[in-house]
């Protein structure tokens, strides 16, 4: 097995340049810390949720799961929606390698989507490790979903088309809540976008090897927020799938799937993996493996022409799985 | 990890943010990255709308802060910060925005134009050396359509003198050109040759003027009148007819390779009624059917049209004065008129003509 890393992108080698002392490639334990008060999530404060204006914004919070503490959810609803009835909802995890992040992390390409299908919004906040390592995250995930589809007429969603999504940690835990919600027969998400999702605890596939300090959340930031999550646990033999889904062995009975990753990332064989575990298992899913694309290329990078293709490419799965 | 470190487009105008800028430029040259990716760049790190026009090369292309590449037919505004791709070159690369260009501004228009020229030289090819080869400027030029400040600004782009008279030029096969009326000799030449006639001394700048101005292409080449440079478009429509009147200059198409449309005088004319391809007139076919009878045929006729004498015509064919006299009894039986009459001369050279109309 060569060691040898596929090359990025044009566009986005240019992009890592500029963001190689923002975003170093590796993470450890020690720093996580400073990152979460970083100038990088600061930023999000001043996002503006309301797409100009577009969408009515309200943090609300719900019951957590038991003996836990409550949960926020970020709700957005459009002001002016296309329809009187009930409208499909985005349920948003966001990402941040289960150590770092909140609810308004990516919730703009969340919104963008909704402004374009109609659709509310719902970003869960979920308990970070290693402060609160599993299963807290994924226990506040399902606690938020199963809220959202138990009030939905509140916030005028409808429960049977609810549209699962993350990126990154986020997508680990969208595909983790897919599961969950499959095995505890609790309501059925219409389908999962897992972008760029971090699903293996063990760390060990050669393109984990292949982008050591490379591009975005190498191996050894990998180790950092799996070990967060796990513990001593991490890449040993009694993984939970709902903790790591790359360990789940029936992937059976789940909504459709939409998986992207770029081919010069750490999660690129395991994505392509779970995407062929699907297929497998007789299921319906879409992967999308983006050449030269570093973690997260789409978020970092959204000007690019790849980013382009790879919004395009969730965007157009979006509005073919919410066809009426 | 995904959007922790911001946008790009957050770049502070300080030293640390021109320094990126520089990595980033030379990032997307070291990756070999194209035009677009280029001119995207700019855009985002400009955070305002990037256009590139290079006129010689062809190349126009927009790119919005979105990175959506969004072309437009509008001119730049003079006003917006610019830079050129080559030092002495006219502005190619713009920041649509108004006012002075930050530091930042300067180096993103800096690296980027650099970068952009090596994409350029090394796609399509370098840029013409002179202005005056520039075909988008010439073409610019020539368009009756275009607007007259804006032909004023191509001349005045292509060299030339905007008070000054200049010929369109029309070589065959190749792209139209535009020559100063100072760096062609006039029209009529001492000798007082036939109009049509080559002289190849012509399509060179005079000896012993020092002159290194430009020459007529090689080739077939028709060449307008000298006109006000707001006129060239009329000037072009005759280079264009001229040439129809331009042959190889070789046996099997003798003729003259350049030909000044003023010197056509009325049988100018011609070209307006014989059409390429159409049937030729009755004349033409009694000449072709004379061709078709002797291989020495056409360069005799063509020499006896074309020079004062027949004594001259014996010299250009290389024959002695009663062969040619034995060779023009034979073609007068073929063509049915005599050509050593004046009236026989001019037919003569009028079905020569309209055989070479016919043909262009």
């Amino acid at each position: 097995m060569t060691l040898t890393p596929p090359p990025f992108d044009p566009e986005l080698a240019a992009v890592l340049e500029m963001l190689k002392d923002a975003v170093p490639p590796q993470l450890t334990m020690d720093e996580i810390e400073a990152t979460r008060n970083g100038p990088g999530l600061a930023m999000l404060a001043d996002m503006d949720l309301t797409m100009g204006g577009a969408f009515e914004v309200e943090d609300r919070v719900v019951p957590g799961p038991e003996n836990a503490p409550d949960i926020s959810l970020l709700i957005c609803r459009p002001v002016a929606p296309p329809t009187d009835g009930p409208l499909p909802v985005i349920y948003h995890v966001h990402g941040g390698g289960m150590v770092i992040g909140n609810n308004r992390v990516g919730a703009d390409a969340a919104l963008r989507w909704a402004e374009e299908l109609g659709a509310v919004v719902v970003s869960v906040e979920y308990r970070l490790a290693p402060e609160h390592p599993y299963p807290a995250p994924i226990d506040d995930v399902y606690a938020g979903l199963l809220w959202t589809a138990g009030h939905a007429g509140e916030i005028g969603a409808d429960p049977e088309r609810i549209v699962i999504a993350g990126a990154s940690a986020g997508g680990g835990l969208t595909a983790a809540l897919a599961l969950l919600l499959r095995d505890r027969k609790g309501p059925r998400p219409l389908g999962q976008l897992l972008m760029c999702p971090m699903l293996d605890d063990r760390n060990d596939t050669p393109s984990t090897h292949q982008m050591a300090g490379l591009g975005v959340w190498d191996r050894t930031a990998n180790d950092t927020g799996w070990t967060a999550l796990l513990g001593e646990r991490r890449g040993g033999p009694d993984v939970s799938p709902y903790a790591a889904p790359a360990r789940a062995e029936d992937l059976s009975g789940l909504p459709p799937a939409f998986l992207d990753v770029g081919s010069a990332e750490t999660f690129r064989d395991e994505v392509v993996a779970y995407a062929t575990g699907l297929w497998q298992a007789g299921g319906a899913a879409e992967l999308h493996v983006w050449p030269g694309g570093f973690h997260g290329f789409d978020g970092f990078a959204p000007q690019a022409a790849l980013s382009q293709a790879c919004q395009a490419a969730q965007m157009n799965w979006l509005r073919r799985l919410l066809a009426e | 990890m995904k959007e922790l470190a911001g946008r790009l487009t957050a770049l502070d105008p300080d030293a640390g943010a021109a320094v990126r800028v520089i990595a980033y430029f030379d990032r997307l040259a070291e990756h070999r990255a194209g035009l677009e990716a280029l001119v995207r760049g700019v855009a985002v790190l400009a955070g305002c709308p990037a256009r590139l026009s290079d006129a010689g090369r062809r190349v126009h292309l927009r790119v919005e802060t979105d990175g959506r590449r969004r072309d437009t037919e509008q001119p730049p505004d003079p006003a917006w910060p610019a830079a050129a791709l080559s030092p002495d070159g006219a502005p190619a690369l713009w920041l649509e925005r108004a006012g002075a260009p930050s530091v930042v501004d300067a180096v993103i228009l800096e690296r980027a134009a650099a970068a952009i020229r090596l994409v350029l030289d090394r796609t399509r090819g370098r840029a013409p050396s002179a202005l005056a080869d520039d075909p988008a400027l010439v073409e610019t030029l020539l368009d009756a359509a275009a607007p007259a400040q804006v032909r004023l600004h191509a001349a005045r782009c292509l060299g030339l003198d905007t008070a000054a008279p200049a010929h369109a030029v029309a070589p065959l096969g190749g792209p139209p050109r535009v020559l100063a009326a100072s760096a062609l000799r006039g029209p009529v030449s001492a000798e007082g040759r036939p109009p049509a006639r080559e002289d190849s001394a012509r399509a060179k700048p005079a000896a012993g003027t020092g002159s290194t101005g430009p020459v007529l292409p090689s080739g077939r080449v028709g060449v307008g009148p000298a006109v006000p440079v707001l006129e060239l478009p009329d000037s072009w429509a005759a280079a264009r007819t001229a040439l129809r009147f331009t042959a190889d200059g070789t046996p099997h198409a003798p003729g003259p390779r350049v030909v000044y449309a003023d010197e056509l005088g009325g049988i100018g004319l011609l070209a307006e009624l014989v059409v390429p391809g159409a049937d030729p007139p009755p004349d033409v076919q009694a000449l072709e059917a004379a061709v078709a009878d002797a291989p020495w045929m056409l360069t005799t006729l063509h020499a006896v049209a074309s020079t004062a004498s027949l004594r001259g015509a014996a010299a250009e064919v290389n024959v002695h004065h009663s062969t040619l006299q034995d060779r023009l009894g034979h073609a007068e039986a073929l063509l049915g008129w005599p050509v050593r009459t004046p009236q026989g001369r001019l037919r003569l050279q009028l079905a020569l003509t309209m055989r070479q109309l016919g043909r262009s």
